[in-house]
């Protein structure tokens, strides 16, 4: 235990540990469930009045922030940080907080059946529908499905990593695929670009860890690191650190984007680019910031021809010249690649032009730059998630009918996938689909089976920290209240099932692959077996080193390299340049959380539901007005959504949230809002990521007009928004 | 014939005070304010706050006791966020316009912790203060919204709310036709106090958190004991940045918010 630890922090570990002892007294994982029992039958370690509390890991994305629930006779009240916990020192993100309304949310899948596809899972007043197997039966099922190995197949979300382990020993024990993991996230981020860009580059897939707290000039290319991008948590406190955490320097802050963003809103200066020329502009203010600097031109910016720049991207030569001036004056600067940049034709070029960009400031290794993120304590090599690219490979494979069983977790690919993809078709030439949904989701729906997994917050297992802090992370999760309804843990019913690898339980898996960190002396604790590691592990919310980790990458090649950099291809036809981005609020999946959806926009403030931005002179161009409703059309689809004037995007581009648009998803998510994915065309980069930022639409008015719930006034206190028709 | 009426027995204390000097205080520093809603959904988890559903929520009728302004400033390209993302709660005003308009003495000033308290069993909801409060941070509730049945499973002809498991057993759950708004998580205020009275000591600065500055990841909200000088609120309520909203009506807020730059 760190030696700065508070009081209060150290009371909650107490109860916390006083918990943990049922393991080191060898009864079994289950004995561990607090039940919820009516209050004149309690535990006996739980007090009328105190409450218990849990360290355990967040499930609502990848970025494993440790959390402590506060629980209270079996029930889970409130989430608070783990304050020793290195991604996230005792914060949590809005998503975080609001992983209860998961939990508790009437909607779930409440034990495993069969349906015919398409059937929904509630009837039309969203009551769920009843479980029609047993247990036994589910198990059964999934048995059958493994006998014909070849033909099974995994499709597993980012989180959690045990189970994606466990999944990944299975299939290969009885020789199947392996396992293949997606997410819309990984859409947004296009994290297969930004890992093989630093494999160009620097000669090692990896993920980048920019180390924004401790530069003081960060441009920030679409990298909206302050709303969902890698770990908003640990880069939201970074950037807290480089306003503030220097009191002689406030780190300066740019942000190159067509439409700002919320994080782009904290900028000190906004840069609204023309979509497709980040690479451009990088490296053009890379040729000058090389020029100031006086000595050889590199060869990455040899070619860079200034007024080709100032005219495709629309930025003026002295804003690049200022922009350079500061970057020459910094100590530290950093360049920041976000989605938005990498998800374009060229975003791979884009992603090297940036990076090549932080070799020329030689920040490579340094504090205030990039390094790599050090690998987990129990991982070998970085497992980037599937690129687009692969995941369409495996909808291909999907259609050949090669895969004769497909295995579902964590992942709505339904609504997830662009429909462009082809995955729901897909899904009609696979035998069987099982799903392991813990919601009645999309993807659920189009099953054959739904076998539900616990609520993360009813569940064990672990997650990998992949970038967000220096440290070499493990995060560990445990069930903080009892599972609510007859689900199992997606492990145990494999292992149940398959019979082929050495577990009893996962439980026994979890302690395997903690078993190469006993006795390990440099981490947050140390313990000399393996029950009392479960038990610290559990206690502490997992294990981490104390020291950083990070790689120091060698970058001497880097600007040796001929980095071509030319405007992106945008694909479809249409007067306006489409943006879709994760929702701020919502993430992926937030939309089935009633206080998530009243959580307003940051920067539009509209709730529970989408809207598509327009700039206002356009808007007023095309005679539409705020609340019109109009229709989207790309190559790939069209869609409706209100608009809502935003003053602060290029004329030329429209954005839309992702988040909304479900067709099941339980009672506040259904036929709420829009789904953009349904817009976005079947184009790749080079890494192999959807270029989701790369399509052009058309607008055309419906004629009618759909009020947007927002926040803000949307008259004034002096009646200057009700427009010109009301003086 | 004179009527004399001492304010102060009245419960209306704010109105005369000259000068408020509270315990309890917070800094919002706007330059770090990143807008995320991660305080909103800390408050709204911690308070039992009801989600009211779109069509209410487009009235203005949703229960945020905190929430982010954000206001636009010049035109594209020149667009920006004026001053920072604001988070704006109740300011647990010295001299607060909610407390002397209140018909039953349901807004009184509490004397010991110089908070603005909402006694919710008292409440008749006239909303005579949500009206004369100028940071507009009271919510009414217009409807019972925890118990309307589209948040329900029947079970066995019986009406199941899986959503109230969560509730915090530390605070009321408010009916309709009753105003709610920010108690700088008066909870936990208490809990502190009855802990450090059964060991014999005063409460510490920094021994407990409000939710929102708990939850804050970019450690914007700042959150403890003002009276005593040498504290982190009151040294960065000092600093030249420090401002509070509408000083000019003299309210004599107990926030400090701390300007962008």
């Amino acid at each position: 235990m760190s030696e700065n630890i508070s009081r209060r922090d150290f009371l909650k570990l107490a109860t916390v540990g006083a918990a943990t002892t049922a393991v080191l007294t060898g009864c079994g994982p289950a004995s561990r469930y607090i039940k919820r029992e009516p209050y004149m039958e309690m535990p006996e370690y739980t007090y009328n009045g105190l409450s218990t509390y849990y360290a355990t890991t967040c499930r609502e994305c990848a970025a494993g922030c440790g959390l402590i629930v506060r629980t209270m006779q079996g029930r889970a009240i409130k989430v608070e940080g783990n304050p020793n916990h290195p991604v996230n020192l005792g914060k949590t993100c809005p998503r975080g907080q609001i992983t209860l309304q998961g939990l508790y949310n009437p909607n779930r899948v409440r034990g495993p059946l069969k349906h015919a596809r398409g059937e929904g899972l509630y009837d039309t007043n969203f009551q769920d529908a009843p479980p029609n197997l047993s247990w036994d039966e589910a198990v059964q099922v999934v048995a059958d499905a493994l006998q014909a190995s070849a033909g099974v197949a995994f499709l597993l979300g980012t989180a959690p990593d045990h189970l994606f382990d466990l999944s990944s020993e299975l299939a290969n024990s009885i020789g199947a695929a392996a396992p293949i993991r997606f997410g819309a996230s990984s859409i947004f981020e296009a994290r297969a670009t930004l890992s093989k860009a630093t494999e160009d580059l620097f000669g090692q897939a990896a993920m980048p860890f920019f180390d924004i707290g401790n530069s003081d000039l960060v441009l920030s290319f679409g990298a909206n690191f302050l709303e969902t991008w890698l770990s908003p948590v640990a880069y939201s406190r970074a950037y807290a650190q480089m306003r503030r955490g220097n009191p002689k320097i406030r780190g300066y802050f740019i942000q190159f984007e067509s439409r700002m963003s919320q994080t782009a809103a904290k900028a000190d200066e906004w840069i609204p680019i023309h979509p497709g020329t980040e690479g451009l502009v990088v490296a053009a203010i890379g040729r000058l910031v090389a020029e100031a600097k006086g000595g050889e031109m590199p060869v990455a910016f040899e070619t860079v021809d200034l007024n080709t720049v100032i005219s495709e991207a629309g930025v003026r030569l002295e804003t690049l010249e200022h922009i350079a001036q500061l970057v020459v004056e910094a100590f530290t600067p950093i360049a920041v690649p976000g989605g938005g940049a990498l998800g374009l034709s060229n975003g791979l070029q884009i992603a090297e032009a940036i990076l090549a960009f932080n070799v020329l400031n030689d920040n490579v290794g340094k504090p205030g730059g990039v390094s790599l993120s050090p690998l987990s304590p129990n991982q070998d090599v970085y497992h980037s998630p599937a690129s687009a690219q692969e995941m369409t490979d495996f909808i291909g494979r999907m259609n050949s009918g090669e895969i004769k069983t497909l295995f579902i977790h964590g992942i709505n690919p339904v609504f997830e996938l662009p429909t462009s993809l082809g995955f729901a078709e897909a899904l009609a030439n696979v035998e069987t689909v099982i799903s392991f949904a813990t919601f009645p989701d999309e993807t659920a729906f189009a099953s054959d089976y739904v076998f539900p997994d616990h609520h993360g917050l009813e569940s064990w297992g672990y997650q990998r920290v992949t970038t967000g802090v220096t440290q070499s992370v493990l995060s560990g999760a445990q069930p903080v209240v009892s599972p609510n309804y007859d689900t199992r843990a997606t492990a145990d019913v494999l292992l149940a099932a398959s019979q082929v690898l050495p577990f009893k339980d996962e439980m026994e898996f979890l302690q395997s692959k903690f078993a190469a960190l006993v006795g390990q002396a440099d981490g947050s604790f140390s313990a000399p077996e393996i029950n009392t590691f479960t038990a610290y592990f559990q206690q502490h919310g997992g294990w981490w080193k104390t020291t950083s980790d990070s790689v120091s990458p060698s970058a001497a090649s880097a600007l040796g390299t001929n980095l071509t950099v030319e405007p992106a291809q945008f694909a479809g036809e249409g007067e306006f340049f489409f943006l879709p981005f994760i929702s701020p609020t919502l993430g992926e999946a937030g939309a089935n959380k009633p206080w998530l959806q009243e959580l307003p926009d940051p920067t539009t403030t509209v709730m529970w539901n989408t809207w598509v931005e327009i700039n206002p002179e356009t808007a007023h161009e095309l005679g539409i007005e705020n609340d019109d409703v109009v229709k989207i059309i790309s190559e790939a689809g069209e869609v409706e959504a209100s608009v809502y004037l935003y003053p602060a995007i290029h004329p030329e581009v429209i954005a839309m949230p992702f988040g909304q648009g479900h067709t099941a998803y339980g009672r506040y998510a259904q036929g709420r809002g829009a789904n953009p994915a349904n817009l976005l065309g079947a184009h790749f980069n080079e890494a192999g990521d959807l270029a989701f930022a790369g399509m052009k639409v058309k607008v055309e008015k419906t004629g009618r007009k759909q009020s947007l719930s927002r926040l803000e006034s949307r008259i004034g206190v002096y009646g200057e928004g009700m427009g010109e028709e009301h003086p | 014939m004179s009527l004399s009426i001492d304010l102060n027995n009245m419960g209306a204390k704010g109105a005369i005070a000259d000068e408020a000097t509270g315990k309890w205080g917070m800094t919002i520093d706007q330059d770090l304010c990143t807008g995320c809603q991660a305080c909103v959904a800390a408050c709204a988890m911690e308070n039992n706050l009801s989600h009211v559903g779109e069509e209410d929520a487009g009235y203005g009728r949703t229960q945020h006791w905190i929430r982010i302004e954000r206001f636009w400033e010049g035109e594209y390209p020149e667009v920006k966020v004026k001053g920072g993302f604001q988070p704006m709660l109740c300011q647990q005003c010295g001299h607060a316009p909610c407390e002397p308009v209140c018909p039953v003495f349901a807004t009184p000033h509490s004397n010991a912790e110089q908070l603005n308290l909402q006694v919710y069993n008292r409440c008749v909801g006239t909303r005579y203060c949500a009206n004369n409060c100028p940071y507009q941070v009271r919510s009414f509730n217009w409807r019972d919204y925890h118990i309307n049945p589209f948040h329900a499973n029947e079970i066995d002809g019986q009406l199941v709310f899986p959503l109230h498991n969560q509730f915090n057993p530390d605070v009321t759950v408010r009916r309709r036709g009753v105003m709610e708004k920010c108690t700088f998580c008066i909870q936990r205020i208490h809990k502190a106090q009855d802990k450090a009275k059964s060991e014999g000591r005063e409460v510490e600065d920094g021994e407990f958190n409000t939710a929102c500055a708990q939850a804050c990841p970019a450690n914007a909200i700042t959150f403890g004991r003002v009276d005593d000088p040498e504290t982190l609120v009151s040294q960065l309520a000092q600093q030249e940045r420090g401002y509070q909203h509408l000083e000019e009506l003299n309210t004599l807020p107990r926030i400090t918010y701390l300007k962008e730059g």
